[in-house]
């Protein structure tokens, strides 16, 4: 579906090095590395935003629907929730019913200022469903909410992942915990300049804990 | 001083004026000069140049020039701050040819414009645009560099069109910006106007200034000061504020309880 052949990315000095790899629909790829190491360059890169890289690199991308949860909202603040999504092809029938599936029935009219942090996420995330993306792309999703919210959130997207089985995610995350809910395949960003260290497909039982183990050992303050 | 919370008294607002105006009947009455007419006199004069339709008809021209110059520079302004405040290399091209204009006097472009094409209606709308253009161009550009950078990546993964861009994510963002240049704009505009109108056209407030001068008649040159501030007020409570309430309304939205 999306073949990655980036040669690099400097800012002042080199932050990502070569980068290859392919995502298949349906993949679930949890993207874990230390703070800093480039996973949100990685990820401005997939989703084509940065200009630097030759669109030859991210080939397929042309081709695929992106929904990107960045780490703020992004929504519009001038615009309610319903003119927000309805802006990225939304009906105001489909804006409605996106909003009640992250629970947020009823809001359509608000603008995105009167939201809670929590609430705000979950609004953007709607956005991201509403143009029936191919590939979600999420930016530490589970970043400053509470535990509770946080959880919420994942069982949420978990179930999205779940009714959209050829819908491809990569999630930012820093917590291996995340990925043992969402993922079905792991990359480990680190290095530099920052290179896939692993990218492992998880299916049988244990694999992932290994993963995980690794990732202690390899990187014991960030897990 | 301590400045008490809320609004001030309703009758705060109506000291000032009145006040002016009474010591403004007292000293004309004292004096007894035509140089120096009371108020009623001027009020007369205003009943008269309305009744003979010769206010309307030079109010108007100069209304006219106002929105032709203001709407022609407001359009030409913002493309050019825009363009310059989103490309380093534009604003480098053209920085020293804004300097040079900002700081041109707005005499001197009216001169010109006449001794070089004469002194018909283009030129002088064209004066007074030159003349506003650059202060246009450099609060759009303040705006236009300061836009979200986050917001421009949002829409670039959403694919918005050019007119979504444009509409929906520049313009109010660039808003502020915008009534800011129109405000300046229109101040800068109306006297401009009446400077060009003085110096080369047979109508409008300027020129009916410039012939009461020629006579002394400072009832009429009063007069019609009156009437111009009237507009330019009018214009302020009747587009400008509702704009500005309509377009500022999200940015103090009550908070919404989940």
């Amino acid at each position: 579906m999306l073949e990655l052949r980036i040669a690099g990315r400097s800012f002042g000095q080199p932050v990502l090095g070569e980068v290859f790899a392919t995502i298949e629909r349906g993949d679930r790829i949890c993207l874990l590395g230390p703070s800093g190491i480039g996973k949100t360059t990685l990820l401005n890169a997939i989703a084509g935003l940065d200009k630097t890289i030759p669109a030859e690199a991210i080939r397929g991308r042309e081709a695929l629907r992106v929904g990107y949860l960045f780490q703020e909202h992004r929504l519009l603040p001038w615009r309610t929730l319903s003119a927000n999504l309805q802006l990225v092809g939304a009906t105001p029938q489909e804006a409605e019913a996106h909003l009640a599936s992250v629970g947020l029935k009823g809001y359509g009219h608000y603008l995105p200022d009167q939201l809670s942090l929590g609430m705000a996420r979950r609004a953007a995330l709607a956005r991201c469903l509403a143009v029936k993306p191919d590939l979600l792309l999420l930016d530490e999703p589970f970043a400053s909410l509470d535990p509770v919210m946080a959880g919420e959130l994942k069982t949420l997207i978990a179930g999205i992942l779940d009714t959209n089985p050829g819908m491809a995610m990569i999630c930012v995350t820093h917590d291996g915990g995340d990925a043992e809910i969402l993922a079905n395949r792991l990359w480990y960003l680190d290095g530099k300049p920052a290179r896939l260290q692993w990218d492992d497909r998880v299916g049988e039982p244990g694999l992932i804990d290994s993963l995980l183990g690794r990732l202690r050992q390899l990187d014991p303050a960030d897990s | 001083m301590s400045q008490s919370p809320g609004r001030p008294p309703a009758w705060s607002y109506w000291v000032a004026l009145p006040s002016f105006v009474l010591v403004w009947a007292v000293v004309a009455w004292a004096l007894n000069s035509p140089l120096l007419p009371t108020p009623l006199n001027v009020l007369d004069t205003l009943m008269q140049e309305s009744a003979s339709g010769e206010l309307w008809h030079h109010l108007g021209a100069t209304l006219g020039r106002v929105v032709v110059a203001f709407i022609l520079a407001m359009l030409l302004g913002t493309a050019i701050g825009v363009v310059m405040g989103r490309s380093r290399t534009t604003n480098a091209l053209f920085d020293p040819m804004l300097v040079l204009l900002l700081n041109l006097p707005a005499l001197v472009t009216i001169i010109l414009m006449y001794v070089w094409f004469g002194l018909v209606e283009v030129a002088a709308v064209m004066a007074v645009v030159i003349n506003k253009v650059p202060n246009v161009a450099v609060t759009v550009r303040e705006g236009a560099r300061s836009l979200d950078y986050r917001l421009e990546e949002m829409a670039t993964v959403y694919d918005f069109t050019r007119w979504q861009r444009f509409r929906e994510v520049w313009v109010p963002q660039l808003f502020p910006y915008l009534m800011a240049a129109t405000r300046g704009g229109l101040a800068l505009i109306w006297k401009i106007v009446l400077v060009v109108e003085l110096l080369g056209r047979s109508s409008g407030v300027g020129f009916q200034l410039h012939m009461a001068f020629q006579v002394f008649d400072v009832a009429a040159i009063l007069a019609y000061s009156l009437a111009f501030i009237a507009v330019v007020q009018l214009i302020e409570l009747a587009i400008l504020q509702p704009l500005e309430r309509r377009s500022s309304r999200w940015r103090q939205p009550e908070a919404a309880h989940a």
